[in-house]
């Protein structure tokens, strides 16, 4: 197994957030964590990236556990929920800086451009563009990069359904690659078009 | 305050407060006003005159682009989503803001006034006359120049004018800083008629300016008082927050948001320093920016001269500025402190990285630093030297206290007040203003004792510096919280 959660639990001032969760992907497998808000979606990807300690249970990714350390994220990306940017840079500037720290990438910097629709924003600069559009670029940046694991954490924030389904495509093909995504996602449609096995988190 | 601002009907409490506030305003201002009161009754040195002369032009080119920045015009965020947009008649909506700001504009051209006092001085048997003169004009300047903010606010030629304005008063500060003895002799010379005819041309076209302004006020068009009234309560938010940071995050995306900026090759560089390249490219594209602040560096050397004498203040302006100028080319660090996750997203080890983000705010602050220096060295105001060789061992603390300021978390509210003898001091914002000053006070520690007691010898001073300035850098990143 990639990812393998057992009997997870996490407290936020002594209320439950998550009790006793399960969760295994492995090579190639998309798995889509879904649930009502407040069901701990976030909270679990968060445990999987090791920016949030569990109260009980264990968490291996990759055969370890996840660490806040350089080692950890050259293998995992994780996309939060607020796309991030860097001042005075453009939108290809970003893509071409992500490929060049990695040494090499798993697209082209204008291939990325055109998958993400953002081939006639590469000159703009992140805070000129709409909400949408800078998810994209969030994508892009994490898609264009090398790595195992992808954890996205609401990737359908902002966009357009016409995206979505391309999204959809793009997963499917990281998978296929051998990658192995976990998304929280609120949009059942993009998980079932990118073939994901479901986990449906409830309240604790 | 907030009453008189609003218009509301004052309680007892609301009058008790203005009397008290203003009482104690008028406490704290009256030994300036006295220190440039008691300095009349003779002519300053023309050499410093003309250096103080460009110091107030450098402080109103200041006033009048921080005016134009702001708005100047700008409503409460409620009053802006609510009456803005109504049927209301805009003047009588603006009418009070544009009083506030009648206040402060005349408050600031008092002050302008009682400095070129200050400055030039004023020979005996003219001292009343000059001290009207130096007030009228003051408050002319800064009312009519806040008036042109307004007409360009609501029109854009005007904005043309202001800038040519602003342009002109900076080169006319220039002119004085570089020819501070003619300077001063010509302001000094100017004959009593010629002087008071000139107050009075200023006084008149300040009145006009007004007067256009206020019949313009309607005329501004709503979506530039939203945008300015916007600005303001982030401002508000952000000072009554104590958080400082947000107010440079708004200024650095508003200025991105509206530039069209064309798309360079990525450098191959080794990973941290192709992650530092961010800092490099975003200063490479602010040249305007990079000159004002180089430009800066003559400051010190102003303030030399119009002190006659290396002063505390010099020293003060020569560590502050060389903080300012290094800590502005921290931005990706400040990025990446405040939102780790373009840096994970990156996989960098975060000490390399912060060791590559270390160059640039070390070259730049190098750099003012030895400028500076120069200038001070120029200005007479330093014996022996050279002492621009200084700068190069201490830029790498300087550049620890900038990254160490750039990472700094937000203000703590929960620590406590503590009571000293000059009032209640809160430890919160205190320690957060203090942190990474802390750190390049600390490396610097040689270079400035060396400026406050000059010696003509400074191989051990150099030699010291070099000692702190590395230690500290290596220190920090030794020490640096990786996340």
């Amino acid at each position: 197994m990639i990812i393998q959660a057992r009997n997870v639990t996490v407290e936020f001032g002594g209320a439950a957030v998550l009790d006793g969760v399960d969760l295994a992907a492995g090579r190639g497998e998309i798995v889509a964590v879904v649930g009502e808000n407040g069901t701990g979606k976030s909270t679990l990807l968060r445990c999987l990236a090791g920016l949030q300690p569990p109260a009980a249970g264990e968490i291996g990714v990759l055969d370890r556990p996840p660490a806040d350390e350089p080692g950890f994220w050259r293998d995992v990306v994780l996309v939060g929920d607020e796309p991030a940017w860097y001042p005075g840079l453009t939108v290809l500037e970003h893509l071409e800086l992500m490929a060049s720290v990695h040494g090499g990438s798993r697209l082209g910097a204008e291939e990325a451009l055109e998958s993400f629709g953002l081939a006639g924003r590469r000159d703009m600069a992140p805070p000129a563009m709409s909400t949408g559009q800078r998810q994209r670029l969030s994508l892009a940046m994490a898609l264009l990069r090398p790595s195992r694991v992808l954890l996205l954490d609401e990737p359908e924030r902002g966009l357009d359904a016409a995206f979505r389904a391309r999204l959809a495509s793009i997963l499917t093909a990281y998978a296929t690659a051998g990658g192995t995504v976990v998304l929280a996602t609120h949009d059942p449609g993009l998980a079932r078009a990118a073939g994901a096995r479901f986990i449906v988190l409830e309240a604790a | 305050m907030k009453a008189v601002v609003r218009g509301e009907r004052m309680g007892w409490t609301d009058r008790y407060a203005l009397v008290f506030g203003t009482t104690v305003a008028l406490l704290l201002l009256a030994p300036f006003v006295q220190d440039a009161l008691t300095g009349l009754g003779h002519q300053a040195d023309p050499v410093r005159a003309g250096a103080g002369l460009a110091l107030l032009g450098f402080l109103y080119a200041g006033y009048l682009a921080s005016a134009r920045a702001f708005g100047p015009v700008a409503l409460p965020a409620a009053d802006a989503a609510w009456l803005l947009l109504s049927p209301l008649s805009r003047r009588r909506v603006l009418a009070r803001p544009a009083l506030v700001l009648l206040g402060v504009a005349v408050a600031g051209g008092l002050a302008l006034g009682v400095s070129l006092l200050a400055v030039l001085g004023a020979p005996p048997g003219r001292t009343a006359l000059l001290v009207a003169a130096a007030l009228v004009l003051g408050v002319s300047a800064t009312v009519g120049g806040t008036a042109v903010a307004v007409l360009a606010q609501a029109a854009d030629p005007w904005d043309g004018w202001l800038r040519l304005g602003i342009l002109a008063v900076v080169v006319a500060a220039v002119l004085a800083a570089l020819l501070s003895g003619p300077a001063g002799r010509l302001a000094q010379a100017v004959p009593a008629s010629l002087g008071a005819a000139l107050v009075a041309a200023c006084a008149v076209a300040a009145a006009l300016a007004v007067r256009l302004a206020w019949a313009r006020l309607g005329r501004i068009h709503a979506r530039d008082l939203l945008a300015a009234s916007t600005r303001l309560d982030r401002v508000a938010t952000a000072t009554t927050m104590l958080d400082p940071g947000t107010l440079t995050w708004i200024a650095e995306d508003a200025h991105w948001r509206g530039r069209a900026l064309r798309s360079r090759r990525w450098p191959g560089l080794p990973a941290p320093l192709a992650l530092a390249w961010h800092d490099w490219r975003r200063l490479g594209r602010r040249p305007g920016r990079l000159a004002v602040l180089l430009a800066s560096a003559a400051l010190p050397a102003l303030a030399v001269r119009a002190a006659g004498g290396v002063a505390p203040v010099a020293v003060a302006l020569v560590a502050a500025g060389a903080l300012a100028a290094t800590a502005s080319c921290t931005v990706g660090a400040r990025r990446d402190a405040d939102d780790p996750a373009l840096a994970r997203l990156s996989g960098v080890a975060p000490r390399a990285a912060l060791a590559a983000r270390a160059l640039l705010p070390a070259l730049v602050g190098g750099l003012w630093l030895a400028l500076a220096l120069a200038g001070l060295a120029a200005a007479d105001g330093l014996p022996g030297g050279p002492w621009w060789p200084l700068a190069l061992p201490a830029a790498p603390a300087l550049a620890a206290g900038a990254l160490r300021m750039a990472r700094r978390p937000p203000v703590d509210h929960t620590m406590p007040v503590v009571t000293t003898p000059a009032g209640p001091l809160p430890t919160g914002p205190t320690l957060w203003a203090l942190t990474g000053a802390d750190l390049a006070l600390l490396g610097c520690l040689p270079t400035l004792q060396a400026l406050l007691a000059p010696s003509t010898s400074l191989g051990p001073t150099l030699v010291a510096q070099a000692g702190t300035g590395t230690a500290v850098l290596v220190l920090y990143l030794w020490r640096a919280r990786t996340r």
